[in-house]
């Protein structure tokens, strides 16, 4: 009698199996990453201590990374939606700015009294970010115009519109020449957790809309058809499913949610719309990540959110506690995903023992 | 100024920008073709801007420069042929940590060669008598790298090998139906894996052309998003060796025409030129030839495994 | 005995330990790389030589994203910064912020132009250097069209190229100077793209605000000269970078952390230090390189041409430089290039004669003087 290991594979992974080999993808990592702290001197231990203690060992770390982790989370939850139906939505960035317009727009131009303002933002920038998502989707069913060029190109669109705005028509009459808009009034300004950054009416709204979007996903006719669309395109045909219909709903709610993002940068952390790679610091790329990392479900995008919000935050204390180069935070984020990539394979394959008689074919054991 | 002389510079300029852009294009035309994405292509240009800066600085050998942006190329996009045909990882993913890591090593490991002219710059050519040909002379005979002529000649080899040969028949097999070739007795992983190395070795090219012909010098970030431009350009050609030339010309005179014309247009609306006009060209390419899809290969962007189909 | 061995050693190391912690340290947040041979890099040159200078101990934290300022802010006063610079416009607003918070560390914001009891600010500014360079330019260039691309139509850059063109205009008067805005601190493309535009319609000298050399490098491709930006950039083109402004962020660092030190600069004074800092406080220098005024291969051509001034008579080009140099370096500063009159290329007087600039209007200078061509965004 021998034992021996047979790969065998399974479609299907459990939750559970899915958590365990992301975190194993994680750890692998953070050990790759030691010999890249010995080559500048700092003891891995060191480090790995001071960025736990200085992001979730204390409540202002803790803040800073739920700071970073809100237009993540709904960029996140709005892009899981949209990687549910494959529709490969590049374009969260430019959604995001879009949003940011609307809000810059309403807060400074328009006169709707105190508390109704900020609702407004909200509202024109959801409608914003919808707007600039739904045309590349008519684009791609209407003229076959491939959703990656379009979002892609349309994120460029959007970074220099906003650089036309605040270098020309919206540039601020306090701000000496320089490129941004006035500072948006008290009223448009989201109230902070005391003692922290944290805009927590953005972060309320992320969570509320990942609720909302897996509501919609597996309890409504919308829901249901968005899945068949994305499972097999042939499938919604005989089914009858209006394309249309159900890719402009989805780019309507990812685009939305991104220009929700924006908002909540502008009334939350800037106050007044400035150049746009300072606003958006790839988040919107960011956030394909975290789409995929929570395997196209609304509820995970939160946690796998936080999980970069760690990550940005530990970037910051790498740069400015432990004294490494700026660029080491690429690197860090690379390999971190790199393993976790690396990790899927164990998704899809178990490895099983065998008991096995030689001359007799194998039975499967456990 | 006169319009032959508005007309050679535009086109002198197209050559001189969308060079990089070309051969970084046809590199990834073959890659998708495959059926593989490579999201990666930002970060193999910088590194191989840093490697032929730095090889072409201590050897002074530009075209040992080149030859070590090519091999780092390789290298990435073997890691990335490796993960995601092997590993059968998500490919936009997988690009996209590439394009990270390789920022952020280009940038780590180019501490140090910034602010240095570097010595051995490659030199751009002008070809006797063909470059006294009145208009057509000066305009694409006169002052221009080798890179670029290389890469011309190369997108007509690549054209011809995709739509003329055996291979190029067994490389869109695999990437529009990959159970049927790998059925006919085509090992789809190997060639994938060449495709996508390929595309990495261009892309390595690309990068290196920045740092040692268009820009002879070294500072971080030098590849400016031209990955992300590549990747659309792969598209707006319709993944065909010929069309990227074209794209790749166009771009390159939208972007240079974006500072020509700025007397006359705000500066910020002349940069999305080039962006917003990919968009329209598609919609109208789109409105012509609404029955004919002449689309992505089908299998671009899955993996592929036996027995799954 | 052994105890009073014991305390002796115990008093030489807490002594030595106290010693250590009495040393000041001192924080930089930059916005880009201290790679990119431009703002930053000169920054971080200016933070090593006060370092050696003055013994204390710094740390810096680059490509900073301007909202984030706060977040680095908190992270080195968490580490012990007593003292910190913020090296870029955006950072204002974060670092007032900060400073409310942390009414016992000092802040120091380059240039802004909002203080507070524990927040200075500095900046060091080449508008006098520009002018020296117009000069340069007005009498190398032979078709009267002069290059310059700039990043951001801001009045910081905007007083850059009105002082240039000044100083164009004082030698050629119907010189041109044409500009192109690429609208990035740095982007060698979209330098090379600009420049190659400029040569297109005619340029043959150039100028330019971008972090890199790129500018030079194209310019010199053609055998045309220009000036070098920020960092010595003589090396780039020995045979075609004339002159450049460079900058000594040491002169600034070095100052005002001696007064924090003496207890001359505290967390209570500091809302009406604002560093202004030119030619006569060594904080600007005219050069191609450091001790490299002009180019010696271009002497003898400025030492050619010669102009009439109203105040030094006719005078080479070269010996005006010398001496335009001379008035605004000695402490009595006797020479502004916006001395009026002056009128933007509109017709407007913007200085009436016999006065000067004052230090609001050009901080906040958005017209272009006469003689500019292209693109103004914001003009008035």
């Amino acid at each position: 009698m021998s034992w021996r290991l047979r790969l065998e594979r399974s479609v299907t992974p459990s939750r559970t199996t899915v958590l365990l080999v992301s975190l194993l993808g994680v750890v692998a990592a953070l050990v790759f990453a030691v010999p890249v702290f010995w080559a500048y001197k700092v003891s891995p231990w060191t480090a790995y201590t001071t960025i736990a203690q200085r992001s979730f060992g204390s409540w202002a770390g803790f803040m800073e990374v739920l700071r970073r982790a809100i237009p993540l989370m709904l960029c996140g939850v709005g892009l899981a939606l949209a990687f549910r139906a494959r529709f490969w939505n590049i374009g969260a960035e430019g959604q995001l700015l879009a949003g940011a317009v609307a809000a810059t727009g309403v807060a400074l131009f328009t006169k709707i009294p105190a508390p109704w303002l900020l609702p407004a933002m909200f509202g024109a920038g959801f409608l914003a970010g919808a707007l600039w998502g739904a045309v590349p989707a008519v684009l791609r069913l209407k003229l076959g115009v491939n959703e990656v060029i379009s979002t892609l190109m349309l994120n460029y669109v959007m970074i220099y519109i906003v650089e036309w705005l605040v270098h020309g028509p919206w540039k601020g009459k306090t701000m000496r020449g320089f490129a941004y808009t006035d500072f948006f009034p008290a009223a448009a300004q989201l109230p902070l957790i005391p003692g922290s950054r944290v805009h927590w009416p953005t972060l309320v709204i992320a969570v509320a809309a990942a609720l909302v979007v897996a509501l919609v996903l597996s309890r409504t006719r919308l829901g249901y058809e968005i899945r068949v669309v994305g499972q097999s395109t042939d499938a919604a045909r005989y089914a009858g499913i209006d394309f249309l219909k159900v890719m402009v709903a989805v780019m309507v709610l990812s685009g939305g949610l991104a220009g929700l993002a924006g908002v909540g940068e502008m009334a939350g952390v800037h106050y007044r719309l400035r150049s746009p790679t300072h606003i958006s610091m790839g988040y919107g790329y960011t956030a394909i990540i975290v789409a995929w990392l929570a395997r196209g479900s609304p509820l995970a995008a939160l946690f796998t959110a936080l999980l970069f919000g760690l990550i940005f935050a530990a970037g910051d204390i790498m740069k400015a506690s432990l004294q490494l180069p700026a660029q080491i935070v690429g690197v860090f984020n690379g390999l971190i995903l790199f393993f976790i990539i690396g990790s899927e394979l164990l998704l899809y394959w178990r490895i099983k023992w065998e008991r096995g008689w030689t001359g007799k074919p194998g039975s499967s054991g456990s | 100024m006169d319009w032959q002389t508005w007309l050679i510079g535009i086109v002198g300029r197209a050559l001189a920008y969308g060079t990089p852009l070309l051969w970084a294009t046809l590199g990834e035309v073959y890659a998708e073709r495959a059926g593989v994405v490579n999201l990666g292509i930002e970060g193999m240009m910088a590194m191989g801007a840093l490697m032929a800066f730095a090889t072409a600085q201590t050897t002074g050998d530009p075209w040992l420069g080149l030859l070590a942006a090519l091999a780092v190329g390789g290298v990435l996009a073997l890691l990335h042929a490796f993960l995601t045909v092997t590993l059968r990882a998500n490919q936009y993913v997988s690009g996209l940590s590439l394009t990270l890591l390789g920022l952020g090593l280009s940038g780590l490991l180019g501490r140090g060669w910034e602010g240095i002219a570097l010595r051995a710059p490659l030199p751009n050519v002008t070809i006797p008598g063909l470059a006294s040909i009145p208009l057509l002379g000066p305009m694409l005979f006169q002052d221009e790298s080798i890179l670029t002529y290389l890469g011309l000649l190369l997108a007509v080899v690549l054209w011809i090998v995709l739509w003329r040969t055996r291979w190029g028949i067994v490389i869109r097999a695999v990437g529009e139906a990959p159970g049927a070739a790998d059925a006919v007795g085509i090992n789809v992983a190997l060639v994938r894996y060449l495709c996508v190395v390929l595309g990495g070795l261009l892309a390595g090219v690309a990068g290196g052309y920045l740092s040692v012909v268009y820009r002879p010098a070294w500072t971080e970030g030098m590849s400016a998003g031209m990955g992300w431009v590549v990747i659309a350009l792969t598209i707006f050609a319709s993944w065909d060796p010929l069309q990227a030339v074209g794209g790749a010309l166009l771009f390159g005179a939208l972007y240079h025409l974006s500072f020509r014309l700025q007397q006359w247009v705000a500066p910020e609306l002349l940069k999305l030129m080039p962006y917003a006009f990919a968009i329209v060209v598609l919609a109208f390419v789109g409105l012509g030839k609404a029955q004919r899809r002449r689309g992505a290969p089908a299998g671009l962007g899955l993996p592929y495994v036996r027995g799954e189909r | 005995m052994k105890a009073l061995r014991w305390t002796l050693v115990a008093l030489a190391v807490f002594g030595v330990v106290g010693l250590a912690q009495a040393k000041l340290k001192v924080g930089f947040i930059y916005v880009g790389p201290i790679g990119d041979y431009g703002w930053t890099h000169a920054h971080n040159e200016g933070r090593l030589i006060a370092e050696k200078t003055l013994g204390i101990e710094t740390v810096y934290v680059e490509s900073v994203p301007e909202g984030e300022v706060e977040t680095y802010i908190d992270l080195l006063v968490r580490q012990g910064c007593r003292v910190i610079f913020t090296t870029s416009f955006g950072f204002m607003d974060g670092t007032l912020a900060a400073a409310k918070r942390y009414p016992n560390v000092i802040f120091a914001h380059c240039s802004g132009f909002k203080r507070a009891p524990n927040m200075m600010s500095y900046m060091a500014d080449f508008y006098q250097v520009y002018y020296l360079n117009g000069l340069m330019a007005g009498a190398l260039t032979k078709t009267g069209k002069i290059g310059y691309v700039g990043a951001f139509p801001i009045p910081e850059v905007k007083r850059h190229i009105n002082a240039f063109t000044l100083g164009v205009r004082a030698i050629n008067p119907r010189a041109t100077v044409h500009v192109r805005w690429i609208y990035e601190w740095y982007s060698p493309p979209a330098a090379k793209e600009a420049t190659e535009a400029l040569i297109a319609e005619g340029c043959d000298v150039f100028a330019f605000t971008e972090d890199s050399p790129t500018v030079i490098t194209v310019a010199a491709a053609k055998g045309f000269p220009s000036f070098g930006h920020y960092s010595p950039m003589y090396d780039f083109a020995p045979a075609y970078v004339v002159s450049g402004q460079l900058v000594h962020w040491d002169k600034i660092y070095v100052e005002f952390l001696k007064g924090v030190l003496e207890g001359k600069y505290t967390t209570k004074n500091l809302a009406h230090i604002d560093y202004w800092w030119l030619l006569s406080q060594e904080a600007v220098e005219l050069g191609a390189k450091r001790g490299m005024v002009i180019n010696p291969r271009h002497e003898a051509a400025l030492k050619a041409v010669k102009v009439k001034t109203p105040d030094l008579g006719e005078i080479s080009v070269y010996d005006l430089v010398y001496a335009r140099l001379a008035q605004m370096g000695a402490p009595g500063v006797s020479f502004d290039p916006f001395q009026g009159p002056v009128k933007d290329r509109k017709g407007v007087l913007r200085v009436p004669e016999g006065f000067w600039l004052s230090y609001d209007a050009l901080i906040t200078m958005e017209w272009a003087v006469g003689g500019v061509v292209g693109p103004w965004p914001g003009e008035p």
